[in-house]
């Protein structure tokens, strides 16, 4: 039983770089053969004033800020028979290699489905870049009892 | 639904999903969770394979856009993981343009494994030139 106290719960933010190297890593784990995200030349020339982050690239910086494992280890909750049940984004400005983003997380919402052998957890990211909000996410993660009883 | 900016249906084929796109992937993003990665952990799990990371999938839906319309071209993206992928599977995103506001499209998403099943349903807000 995750501790419903941890409804609001807002993590410390941090500070990363984009750099170029974790977004090649991204590029070449995703299959994006673009040369836009990590050449410079080719970006400029598709109108971008740098190499641009591929569209789900947050979610690596968000993993290194505190990701789902870090998370559900602070609720006392085992990774183990975690799943992803939806994740969405709102793009709100544009990201290139060489920015920096602030990282903020809130756990939004803890609930139980099926008479608690599901529970949900949702948690909402803030993504700033300077003074200006770049970027908002929602992540729900499902924990089945059945693979990790109480 | 037709336009002169947007495609009517957008698809991209990503697989079949190997242990080494996986474990990529795993490093790349960060996502280290065993269950992707380890056939016993996954069978403890209830899964007679290693399971491909959400992030992925929505990674290669998002690739169905870029490859379109170019880098920065999505708003907003929204994925239910209404099936689990798993090791081995080839994965097939589709999008349908469902209506065109002002300078913006909204596709309704789905992706299934090349079986039929289903991985994932959804929606997605894309412009014809990228976000300023």
């Amino acid at each position: 039983m995750i501790d419903r106290a941890l409804i609001g719960h807002v993590t410390t933010p941090t500070t990363l770089r984009i750099d170029a190297w974790r977004v090649k890593l991204f590029c070449q784990a995703t299959g994006e053969r673009d040369a836009v995200y990590w050449d410079e030349a080719a970006a400029c020339a598709a109108g971008h004033r740098a190499c641009p982050v591929p569209t789900t690239f947050l979610k690596a910086l968000e993993n290194e800020h505190l990701g789902a494992a870090a998370l559900l280890a602070l609720m006392g909750a085992p990774i183990r028979g975690v799943l992803h049940a939806g994740q969405s984004f709102e793009f709100l400005a544009p990201l290139h290699v060489g920015d920096t983003v602030e990282i903020c997380r809130r756990v939004a919402d803890i609930y139980d489905k099926k008479n608690g052998a599901l529970t949900f957890v949702v948690v909402d990211t803030d993504y700033r870049s300077g003074e200006r909000a770049v970027a908002t996410s929602r992540q729900t993660m499902v924990l089945r009892s059945e693979v990790d009883p109480a | 639904m037709s336009s002169d900016k947007f495609p009517p249906r957008l698809a991209l084929d990503w697989g079949p999903v190997s242990a080494v796109d996986l474990a990529l992937f795993a490093a790349a993003s960060g996502d280290h969770n065993p269950l992707h990665l380890d056939a016993e952990v996954a069978r403890d799990a209830g899964f007679d394979r290693p399971i491909v990371h959400g992030m992925l999938t929505m990674a290669c839906t998002a690739r169905a856009f870029t490859a379109a319309l170019g880098a920065g071209s999505v708003r907003s993206l929204e994925a239910r993981f209404v099936g689990v992928a798993k090791l081995g599977d080839t994965i097939r995103v589709e999008a349908t343009l469902e209506a065109v506001e002002a300078d913006l499209a909204r596709y309704s998403i789905a992706a299934r494994a090349a079986d039929g099943r289903d991985l994932v349903t959804g929606s997605a807000r894309v412009g014809a030139s990228p976000l300023r």
